[in-house]
């Protein structure tokens, strides 16, 4: 019982920061309610014994891309004129929701239809650093090292792209 | 519980959609798709509790890997179309095309 409470309280703040983040006119409005929705899915993670996973998410999205992008946004000293018009905003995401939202009810309808639900009960020990990492290093161990190579890549090409032309 | 969780990712999934396709500040697109990639998250998690098998743990660890690689490349991105336009209007993107 006292799973679902916390479930539909941090659903419900996860949702509507997720929507203040996208109709925002600032961007530092929007980084700072869309950290708001990286903590409460954190805390759903928790909410299913994914202990682990909700640390990496705290320290990864929450603490370092979202202070990235924070970081990015005051060293760029945007002001008003330099942020597109968006006369028809509202329009635009009111017509895209109409769009978007027979394609969720689908899959709403389809998810509340099937006959998913198995629950394994699972150890105390499940999803800690320990069951992970066995699973990372023996199943997963060619996806980790090219997503080393991604990372790599991804180093090189930043700071190529970023460099001054003279 | 799984259920649950499933219809909040298909919800945060649509609400990235929206905020992707409509808005035209670089920013918020960018934050539209870390929501997407956050929701899938939400659900590979999910099952992976319901089922008591870690891979989609891992197979989630890798989206945030591959999230970061893309926050670094989007970054510099912002950092060039500020520069150069001095705007962050995504429609003013055509300067990868051009030589200016």
């Amino acid at each position: 019982m006292q799973n679902e409470v916390l479930f539909a309280i941090l659903s419900l703040m996860a949702i509507l920061s997720s929507i203040i983040m996208i109709s925002a006119y600032r961007p530092i409005d929007s980084a700072l309610s869309f950290i708001v929705t990286l903590v409460s899915i954190a805390a759903l993670f928790a909410l299913v014994n994914a202990t682990f996973l909700f640390i990496v998410q705290i320290i990864i999205y929450a603490g370092a891309i979202l202070s990235l992008i924070i970081f990015i946004i005051m060293f760029l000293n945007i002001k008003d004129e330099n942020l597109p018009e968006e006369k028809h905003k509202t329009k635009w995401l009111l017509g895209t929701s109409f769009i978007i939202l027979p394609f969720s009810a689908i899959l709403i309808d389809l998810i509340l239809r099937s006959d998913i639900e198995h629950n394994v009960v699972a150890s105390d020990k499940f999803g800690g650093i320990h069951q992970v990492g066995l699973t990372l290093f023996s199943k997963w161990i060619l996806p980790f090292e090219l997503v080393s190579i991604l990372l790599l890549v991804a180093l090189i090409g930043s700071v190529t792209l970023a460099k001054r032309e003279k | 519980m799984l259920k649950a969780y499933m219809i909040l990712s298909v919800i945060l999934f649509s609400i990235g959609i929206v905020g992707l396709i409509s808005r035209r500040n670089i920013i918020v697109i960018y934050m539209s798709i870390e929501l997407l990639l956050n929701s899938v998250n939400i659900s590979l998690i999910a099952i992976s509790a319901d089922l008591a098998d870690s891979s989609a743990q891992v197979m989630s660890l890798i989206i945030i890997a591959i999230a970061a690689s893309e926050a670094a490349l989007f970054m510099s991105l912002f950092v060039i179309l500020f520069r150069n336009r001095s705007s962050l209007d995504a429609n003013l993107f055509d300067i990868l095309s051009s030589n200016k």
